[in-house]
């Protein structure tokens, strides 16, 4: 059956959706993306129906990326546009290890057909048959993570705006805490930066999924990058902007030391 | 194996007098799905994407709020929503953890278009649930 590939192979919308093409496409450019496969929506869907020959594919491509997992959701739709389903589907954070996979993916199928996004289809007008491909990378452990703007979203400045927490940056994304905030110019000068209100962090849990860990005291308020990485920063919306074009809305995790981007995207909306 | 299990379709009133054949056809359409105890299986007013015949444990339908009726293995619940493109008409919560078999959408409407014999049983049905409204 196919329908499995190597992230850095994704070249096909149709088949792996826009996030997976969009990572193997900066994996390609020499990007740091973590190691990881695409699933098709076919498969996937195969997988939800409980067919074993697909259970044991999925298991054996992904066995090599070892475990945790990251297991993302990609739409594959007409329009191949993932980010207009942004929050319908499922991501699991910290699926131990391969032979987990069959029911974290018949869970995320399951959400691309809920109730929830079948009532969000009708509302935007696409109501057709959803089909969901899946990214499963090797989860991170990051000491810090968030977001980045390659420039400014609300009034079209050309600096870069960056959020950030402790931990994964699931607590930036989802409002979980009050991030620091750094703005950057393109020539590496901070212009702003201002510590957040940071009480958790998001962690893994040894037996799978995530909890809210209590950050200490004196780390809270304090912020959680420096200059050289600030400046790594920069530099990998530099390089973003190079291959995809400006304005570019990122997400990245610094994990033993080293940057890695986990989703690079048009910016949907700006003030310029 | 692929699908819901045949015997499990088997028991569901809707689909009892379908043949072995049309039995194992519908079964490869269906993928189980589990709720824990607890969570709501479908909220009235949303959209409907599935529908579903119970495997095991139990669930409490309420309408408007309150309590209506109690689904256990073989009851089925989710067809209208499904058939009219509608809003769901009651809210299901698993009382204890509820193994289903779904169907969507876009594999129900054609299983029912080409399958008379369903499409029959869900009328009855249908028919059913409006005498008992107008009985009050």
């Amino acid at each position: 059956m196919k329908g499995t590939v190597p992230l850095v192979k994704a070249h096909e919308t149709a088949l792996y959706g826009s996030k997976a093409v969009g990572l193997g496409q900066a994996m390609r450019d020499g990007l740091p993306v973590p190691p990881g496969v695409a699933l098709s929506g076919a498969i996937v869907e195969a997988v939800a129906a409980g067919n074993d020959r697909a259970i044991k594919q999925v298991a054996k491509t992904a066995r090599p990326l070892g475990g945790p997992l990251a297991v993302r959701s990609s739409a594959v739709d007409e329009d191949g546009a993932d980010a207009s389903f942004a929050g319908q589907h499922l991501t699991l954070l910290n699926v131990p290890s391969s032979e987990q996979l069959g029911a974290a993916l018949s869970e995320i199928w399951w959400s691309a057909n809920s109730d929830s996004a079948i009532s969000y289809r009708q509302r935007v007008g696409l109501f057709t048959r959803p089909s969901v491909g899946v990214v499963v990378q090797a989860l991170l452990d990051p000491e810090s993570a968030g977001v980045m703007f390659t420039r400014n979203p609300i009034n079209g400045a050309d600096e870069r705006m960056i959020e950030a927490s402790w931990g994964l940056g699931e607590a930036v994304v989802a409002g979980q805490v009050i991030p620091d905030s750094y703005r950057i110019h393109r020539s590496g000068e901070v212009l702003q930066r201002t510590p957040g209100f940071k009480k958790i962090a998001i962690r893994t849990l040894p037996e799978g999924g995530t909890f809210e860990q209590e950050v200490q005291p004196e780390l809270v308020e304090q912020l959680c990058l420096d200059d050289g990485q600030l400046a790594a920063l920069n530099g990998l919306a530099d390089r973003c902007e190079q291959i995809y074009g400006p304005a570019r809305d990122i997400e990245w995790a610094f994990a033993d030391g080293k940057l890695h981007l986990l989703q690079c995207r048009a910016v949907t909306r700006s003030g310029s | 194996m692929t699908g819901a299990p045949v015997d499990a379709l088997q028991r569901v009133p809707l689909f009892a007098d379908l043949n072995q054949r049309e039995l194992k056809q519908i079964a490869r359409l269906f993928k189980r799905r589990t709720f824990p105890a607890g969570e709501t299986v479908v909220q009235e007013g949303s959209g409907g994407a599935a529908f579903y015949v119970i495997e095991s444990g139990e669930a409490t339908v309420f309408v408007a709020g309150k309590e209506y009726s109690t689904l256990g293995p073989g009851d089925y619940f989710g067809e209208i929503a499904l058939i009219d493109e509608g809003a769901r008409l009651a809210t299901i919560t698993a009382t204890s953890e509820l193994g289903c078999y779904g169907i969507t959408f876009w594999d129900f409407r054609p299983l029912v278009e080409a399958n008379g014999v369903i499409g029959w049983k869900l009328l009855q049905s249908l028919a059913r649930m409006y005498r008992e409204a107008r009985a009050g």
